[in-house]
């Protein structure tokens, strides 16, 4: 979220910047200076201004494009539509491949080398991972962890990109159904809480009747045992009698 | 009397001031009580389940702390005496504690004092005025000691003193201001552990295991609640209630993409495992119950009924 507080200094500052701008060459110039800027991801306030939409009718229509790119494409977008875009400068191409990381970070949690590696024109995994944890991790925009032995990337953190008019449904659907699973295991875990007290309840009325039944039978084994000790010593008292007068008569 | 400060100060209160706060109030009410039961033995005609006849007492005390610009953070507190013949302070043992104070904690001033009741009053005023002269702007906190369930804040309020004209005479009010809660690690740990205590014959398992669920419960609800929320806002933009605000979308789709949080099939293995283990230790520790209670059992059959057939074996008789 911190990403989001650096940023809206410089989207108010181009926001002003190219509202102010008359002509269509200062705008454009404005959108390459955005486009560039190293600590600027987001691009849709710059996108809804009006004077920036006229470019359209313009012929300098391919940077309202190129802003267009840059709020929701990737790279590979860029690559099938070179010949319209204009030529991207070395730190536009950064940006617009860290987005591209956003993008796929978006639908998979566990991103496989070989896939980033294609999707960024990196060749080798030690460019990969050079490029992933200077330019996205360092800047902010990622946190994950880097897997060499299983050769994947696992996102924890994305920032967010700028929103593509479908995603708002889909954003909204998402969060219903976590309010409903959530809904659904409060029910469970008071179900759990019930039982563990009904089961408690229960294992302590047993515990009780079987002291109960211990104390019963103790008892009634003293009654029966003592009785049974008295004989059983008066017995042998009369038995050791009667061998003492044998013996010693 | 109290309306909404605008002195622009921040206040963040530490937890200890309002434990010791409570602390002390509890300890004077609780000594109050032996002189209370005598009282109420002797009155048995008419009282009925009148607990205490006596209005709650008033505690006074002193915070300190650090002010840094605007912001006031206030990290302790002690107690003072009230002297209710004159109506303020114990000014000399102010001064001794202060003295005391000051050589362990040298950053520490005096920034205001505290009492408890339920709302600032006139009489307060006074005792205000006559800190006035160790900090020129002294804060007052209030602690409510009145239990109230269905109040989901802290009952601590903190007032400052403001100059305002009142039928053209300039009198110092007060207002009420807000304040955070700010913790150091030491104050946190034992907040905690306060938060937590199981109930003392809480040995059993069951009941264990229900506390620990409430926790839970309890935890999913807020965030439940705080989802909710987000719902309803976005909600509200799509229809076009609430302008779209850019920002605030790109944050909550870069919170979506965590959610599957734990998805991934390793974590089903070590999941699994883990569960497995558990089982499987409780499993053994549920046989070698049994198998000692059957050990036991054995021996006291042996005991009982091998005696039976040894005639002659004397017992200690004589």
């Amino acid at each position: 979220m911190d990403i989001e507080q650096r940023q809206s200094e410089l989207i108010d500052q181009f926001v002003k910047q190219a509202s102010a701008a008359s002509n269509t060459s200062a705008i454009s110039s404005v959108i390459v200076d955005a486009t560039s800027h190293p600590l600027l991801f987001a691009f849709s306030e710059i996108l809804a201004l009006p004077n920036v939409l006229q470019l359209e009718a313009t012929d300098e229509k391919f940077y309202l494009d190129l802003l267009r790119l840059f709020a929701h494409g990737i790279w590979s977008d860029y690559k099938s539509n070179a010949d319209r875009l204009p030529q991207l400068v070395p730190d536009q191409i950064l940006k617009l491949k860290q987005l591209t990381v956003l993008t796929l970070a978006e639908t998979y949690k566990v991103l496989p080398y070989d896939q980033l590696m294609q999707e960024l024109d990196v060749t080798n995994v030690r460019e990969l991972e050079d490029f992933l944890i200077n330019e996205c991790m360092y800047a902010g925009i990622v946190r994950g962890k880097l897997d060499q032995l299983r050769r994947c990337f696992e996102v924890q953190f994305a920032a967010g990109r700028d929103l593509r008019p479908g995603q708002l449904g889909n954003m909204i659907q998402t969060l219903s159904d976590w309010l409903s699973t959530s809904e659904n295991m409060l029910v469970s875990i008071q179900d759990k809480i019930k039982w563990a007290d009904s089961m408690s309840e229960v294992d302590k009325k047993h515990r009780k009747e079987v002291e109960e039944k211990v104390d019963e039978v103790k008892k009634s084994i003293f009654k029966v045992g003592w009785i049974y000790f008295y004989c059983f010593t008066s017995l042998e008292f009369f038995i050791l009698k009667y061998i003492d007068d044998i013996m010693f008569r | 009397m109290a309306s909404s400060s605008s002195s622009g100060l921040t206040f963040k209160l530490h937890p200890l001031v309002i434990v010791n706060i409570s602390d002390h109030y509890t300890r004077v009410k609780s000594q109050m009580n032996p002189t209370l039961a005598p009282h109420n033995n002797a009155t048995n005609n008419g009282g009925d389940g009148v607990v205490s006849s006596l209005p709650p007492p008033r505690v006074f005390g002193c915070v300190i702390g650090v002010q840094k610009g605007r912001t006031v953070e206030i990290f302790n507190s002690f107690e003072l005496l009230y002297d209710p013949s004159t109506h303020s302070l114990d000014r000399p043992f102010l001064e001794k504690k202060q003295e005391l104070y000051k050589k362990v904690f040298p950053h520490f001033y005096i920034l205001g004092w505290y009492s408890t009741g339920s709302d600032a009053e006139e009489s307060d005023m006074h005792i205000h005025k006559a800190l006035m002269d160790i900090n020129e702007s002294p804060v007052y906190v209030l602690l409510n000691p009145a239990i109230n369930h269905s109040q989901k804040d802290l009952p601590v309020s903190i007032f400052e003193s403001e100059l305002h004209v009142i039928d053209g005479i300039p009198q110092l009010i007060f207002v009420r201001s807000s304040y955070t809660i700010e913790t150091v690690e030491a104050e946190r740990i034992s907040v905690d552990h306060v938060a937590h205590l199981k109930p003392s014959d809480g040995g059993s398992a069951a009941t264990q295991l229900a506390a620990n669920l409430t926790g839970i419960h309890s935890a999913i609800k807020m965030l439940h609640s705080r989802i909710k929320v987000l719902h309803h806002y976005l909600l509200a933009m799509e229809k076009g209630d609430v302008p779209c605000e850019n920002s605030l979308l790109r944050q909550v789709s870069s919170l979506l993409r965590r959610l599957p949080a734990i998805e991934s099939g390793k974590f089903q293995d070590d999941f699994l495992m883990e569960y497995n283990d558990t089982l499987l230790i409780s499993y053994l520790a549920m046989l070698t119950n049994c198998s000692s209670a059957m050990n036991d059992l054995v021996d006291k059959f042996s005991t009982a009924y091998d005696r039976h057939t040894r005639r002659g074996g004397r017992t200690a008789f004589m």
